[in-house]
């Protein structure tokens, strides 16, 4: 479903991404974590098509992104859904609009199915009765499920959640973590969710990717990485206070 | 090791003006290749026609009439010296057409709407709002930049147009109260001797100051990085720039265009 062969990709001569290759199968859900500036956020905006990369290829949906069209690339941009790491709500539209807008621009659908789809997707982030309230009226976990709602409104065949729980309490991070698990069960979409929740990523994903220094150094299934030896990852998941000992994870 | 540092200085500055003179020249470039043909949200361009237009209105009709007012004090020793009372309207409007109303009426918009669309573009680029578009597919030159673009020019070249006739009313009001100049020789004065050249150099001028503050605004808006902050340094640079590239681009009209 989703390539990256030897990205790389630099800003102002400093590499985020170095050499860095990925595969993520369909339907699968892929936890992604990283200490922080290793390269996870430019990721995720390699396989939405918002970077080029300097070099490597990029395949989603067999499209290579390098090569393909811009109508293709277009095409297949319809088919991701992404939450931005900042929300990036339109501050101007109320929630039901800033949820409806994706379909309000993309397709032909009528006013009211729109609106139908809308409230329906709402709900299932648990924010119905707050259709008609502006953005900044909302709490910080109020806004990434609106942004979650938004970005699963097409039925995206991809859904990237860039940081969708940073600077949440741990039980709204939990939340929101278990409503991406519960749209991937509802849509078979193929997720990619980079978070610093360790814990919860490690309780909804199928399989990890450790990225460091703009690599990924370690991507196998939870309980691979729970036990790998390597340095990084111990050293990554003991910051993460995760409890090896005796910790079960059901 | 004073001059390298120096050098090294003005070079840094040299590179950076560089780079935002290529980075608008890029803009300018991609805006015009969507405007032909014409490939841009109808209902941005009327929203941003009437915020920009519309809603500048009252703030240019009064820095008109002030214009004019100030024009006849400033006036008022010379005409009264070499006793040209009945040229005060042709003096006053040409300096106001060809001069004074396209310029100052083209810095106070970039100071009300260019730094407005910066704010409002780099607000969205460092929140994501861009890259979100870019998401749905949605081009950001098409649906944020050409409208702007569009209605910047519009609404100055509107603008100018009443604000010079408002000017001129103030002119007439003040040169009747100050110096005793009864409107209809003002009025015929300025009539006998204002050709349409004036008019066209007054228009091509706020078409040109529009166009500037429209591509600059929505550069710095566009490449504005460090959050908050940067949006501050996006709107000086902004209304530095546009203001350094009126008074060059006035020179240059005026100069060529007579």
């Amino acid at each position: 479903m989703i390539d990256l062969l030897d990205v790389r990709v630099s800003y102002s001569g400093q590499e985020a991404l170095d050499g860095l290759s990925l595969h993520v199968s369909k339907g699968a859900l892929l936890g992604v974590i990283g200490p922080g500036a290793c390269g996870k956020s430019t990721m995720c905006r390699v396989i939405a098509g918002l970077v080029q990369p300097d070099s490597g290829e990029v395949f989603v949906n067999r499209c290579n992104f390098r090569t393909c069209s811009r109508h293709e690339l277009q095409t297949m941009q319809r088919n991701i859904g992404v939450q931005f790491q900042n929300d990036a709500l339109f501050e101007h539209l109320s929630v039901l609009d800033n949820v409806a807008y994706p379909l309000t621009r993309l397709t032909a659908m009528a006013p009211s199915e729109i609106e139908g789809r809308a409230m329906e997707s709402l709900a299932t982030v648990g924010l119905a009765g707050f259709e008609n309230r502006l953005p900044n009226r909302l709490s910080g976990g109020q806004r990434r499920r609106v942004a979650l709602a938004r970005a699963c409104i097409t039925r995206p065949a991809i859904l990237i959640c860039d940081e969708p729980t940073a600077g949440l309490d741990p039980q709204t991070s939990r939340t929101i973590l278990d409503m991406i698990a519960g749209i991937r069960y509802q849509t078979k979409s193929t997720v990619v969710v980079v978070s610093s929740d360790v814990v919860g990523l490690f309780s909804i994903s199928s399989r990890i990717a450790l990225v460091w220094n703009g690599k990924i150094i370690e991507e196998d299934s939870t309980t691979v990485i729970r036990q790998s030896e390597r340095a990084e990852v111990q050293r990554f998941l003991d910051d993460a206070r995760l409890p090896f000992a005796g910790w079960t994870w059901d | 090791m004073g001059l390298k540092l120096s050098l090294i200085q003005v070079g840094h500055l040299i590179l950076l003006i560089s780079e935002q003179i290529g980075g608008a020249a890029i803009l300018l470039g991609q805006i015009f290749k969507r405007l032909i043909p014409p490939r841009f949200d109808a209902l941005e361009f009327r929203k941003c026609l009437f915020s920009m237009g519309y809603k500048s209105l009252s703030i240019m009709i009064a820095t008109a009439f002030v214009v004019g007012v100030i024009l006849v004090i400033q006036s008022f020793v010379f005409v009264e010296r070499y006793g040209m009372r009945s040229q005060l309207g042709w003096g006053a409007g040409f300096v106001i057409i060809r001069e004074l109303g396209p310029v100052l009426l083209a810095l106070m918009f970039s100071g009300r709407v260019g730094a407005f669309t910066t704010a409002e573009l780099g607000t969205m680029t460092v929140t994501e709002q861009v890259d979100g578009l870019r998401c749905l597919a949605i081009d950001p030159i098409s649906f944020l930049v050409v409208p702007r673009f569009l209605a910047m020019i519009i609404s100055l070249a509107s603008l100018t147009l009443i604000g010079n006739a408002v000017a001129l009313v103030s002119a007439s009001i003040m040169g009747e109260i100050m110096m005793d100049v009864d409107s209809h020789t003002f009025w015929s004065s300025l009539f006998s001797m204002l050709t349409a050249g004036d008019i066209f150099l007054s228009v091509t001028k706020s078409v040109l100051f529009g166009a500037i503050i429209a591509v600059n605004s929505c550069y710095f808006g566009l490449s504005t990085t460090g959050g908050a902050p940067g949006v501050g340094i996006a709107v000086n640079r902004t209304v530095v720039s546009s203001a350094v590239a009126v008074f060059v681009v006035d020179f240059f009209s005026t100069f060529v265009l007579g």
